[in-house]
């Protein structure tokens, strides 16, 4: 009994000293990448829940806007019925989040929609300022879309819908910051990570640097004092790494990745 | 400003999107967050990729000029761009200048001690996503532990949203895309790993043509090769 008694208290003050070593500037919730560190996608999962939960939304999905500027339209990363997808998504996947992609691409301003017929269930966003109204995302819902970006250039959407979502003015700034850090957390958890078995040391890194930076093998190699040998080997050695077709996409790579700055 | 006791506007399409059409209202909102937050002096900055170096382009400040005179494009470019950096949805973490000898390696002592002694003895630098584009922000006040840092993160998304409505400082801001719709097609086939051919084939046209589509995007970024002009192409988020 008294052993379950100290390991309580024992837990509590665990719980304690994180909460003030790590406390969320915000209040409640931890926030930030060394608390919430998203691993896997079920982490995400769970994160985006909490969110979702915390504005009483029943569904939620997170996107990547594409990369390529041909294509305007929403990838699905997960949604509120994963692993499985729901029906909402296949319309945000189709043609009705064309608008939302352009917009996330300008923009970080959230946009909301109404078209659920329920009366009262726009309430939440009508007087929030710096959110404005658009089309609707998910027939017959209502609902939020959070603009976020990650540290290489990705754009993504956090998207929360549902009849009764509340959401006050101060509490907007709060659930897009986490909505940042969790697309942070994802927008590094790539397909491409997986495969990459070998890490790239340091000193291929820095070569492949110098090339986005205009360099050639010659230039790099007398730089870092190397021989021209030497620094292809090195660029040539990143690219396998990177699974790219030459070192011009592996500096894309690289870049997109966040590899490279 | 305060959403939750504005009245129901009838039109919320229109709410509020011609706010910061013009440089002084981008100016009157930094002013007003800085009073929101307690700190003495803003900074909006955009930094250009150079070759080797990062340029700063100060798109407004209330820092006496000779502040910024002092402190230098450089180093103002590290502050912005450093590692105490925060991005949307991170903690924010104050450079403090007054007192500390040698400051988190961001800055050395000299510069730290000559950013105490020009007024900035604690500096907030704040990443701004607007889109695809990215800014920065310096908030900074004369007395360490003045800023508040709750304020500062809501500063934050407020300054992406209000930046959002700001199209002609982030025109100023950013390298406009300066590619015809051609270039930038061709640019991305090469950064995906294709090559010439494979392009000329994808698009339809040449391969002299593809040749002399790079070559034009080469000159407008003016760069010294492919990967270059692909590279700056990327970092300002054209393709």
């Amino acid at each position: 009994m008294t052993h379950a008694l100290a390991s309580h208290a024992d837990i509590r003050e665990a719980a304690a000293g994180l909460f003030s070593q790590d406390r969320n500037p915000f209040g409640a919730f931890s926030i930030g990448s060394q608390t919430h560190r998203v691993a896997t996608i079920p982490d995400a999962v769970r994160l985006c829940r909490w969110i979702a939960m915390d504005i009483n939304a029943t569904g939620f999905g997170l996107f990547f806007a594409s990369p390529s500027a041909e294509r305007d339209r929403l990838v699905a990363c997960f949604d509120s019925d994963y692993p499985s997808v729901s029906v909402a998504t296949k319309f945000m996947s189709g043609a009705g989040g064309e608008d939302m992609v352009r917009h996330t691409r300008i923009s970080t301003q959230p946009r909301w929609w109404s078209d659920d017929g329920v009366p009262g269930s726009d309430a939440a966003f009508r007087t929030l300022a710096w959110v404005d109204r658009t089309a609707s995302l998910v027939p017959g819902t209502t609902g939020i879309a959070f603009p976020v970006h990650a540290d290489r250039g990705q754009c993504g959407l956090a998207v929360f819908f549902g009849p009764h979502i509340a959401l006050q003015q101060d509490q907007l700034y709060e659930i897009h910051a986490r909505c940042f850090t969790l697309f942070a957390g994802v927008a590094l958890i790539r397909p491409g990570d997986a495969g990459r078995s070998r890490a790239i040391s340091r000193r291929e890194l820095e070569c492949l640097k110098l090339t986005a930076n205009g360099y050639t093998s010659e230039a790099i190699a007398k730089l870092l004092k190397l021989s021209v040998h030497t620094a292809n080997q090195y660029l040539t050695q990143c690219a396998q790494k990177l699974n790219a077709v030459s070192r011009t996409q592996a500096v894309a790579k690289a870049l997109r990745l966040g590899l490279i700055e | 400003m305060n959403g939750s006791t504005a009245p129901v506007e009838a039109d919320p399409l229109s709410k509020g999107t011609s706010r910061l059409s013009s440089r002084g209202d981008v100016t009157a909102f930094l002013m007003e967050l800085c009073a929101e937050i307690g700190a003495d002096n803003y900074m909006l900055v955009a930094v250009v990729h150079e070759q080797d170096s990062n340029d700063a382009r100060i798109l407004c400040s209330n820092w006496i000029f000779d502040a910024i005179e002092l402190a230098g494009k450089p180093l103002i470019a590290t502050l912005a761009q450093g590692s105490l950096t925060a991005a949307p949805g991170t903690r924010p973490q104050p450079l403090v200048t007054d007192g500390a000898p040698d400051t988190d390696g961001l800055v050395t002592g000299e510069e730290a001690r000559l950013l105490a002694v020009l007024g900035h003895a604690e500096v907030y630098s704040l990443r701004l996503d607007v889109g695809r584009q990215r800014l920065f922000c310096l908030f900074s006040s004369g007395k360490a532990g003045s800023i508040d840092p709750i304020g500062v993160m809501r500063a934050q998304l407020k300054c992406c949203y209000a930046l959002s409505l700001a199209p002609q400082l982030l025109a100023q801001a950013s390298m406009r895309d300066p590619l015809s719709d051609r270039e930038r097609e061709c640019l991305f086939w090469v950064s995906e790993g294709k090559t010439t051919d494979e392009v000329a084939v994808i698009l339809g046209v040449s391969s002299n043509t593809v040749n002399s589509y790079i070559t034009h995007a080469i000159q407008k970024f003016s760069a010294a090769n492919r990967a270059m002009a692909i590279a700056t192409a990327i970092r300002s988020g054209i393709i």
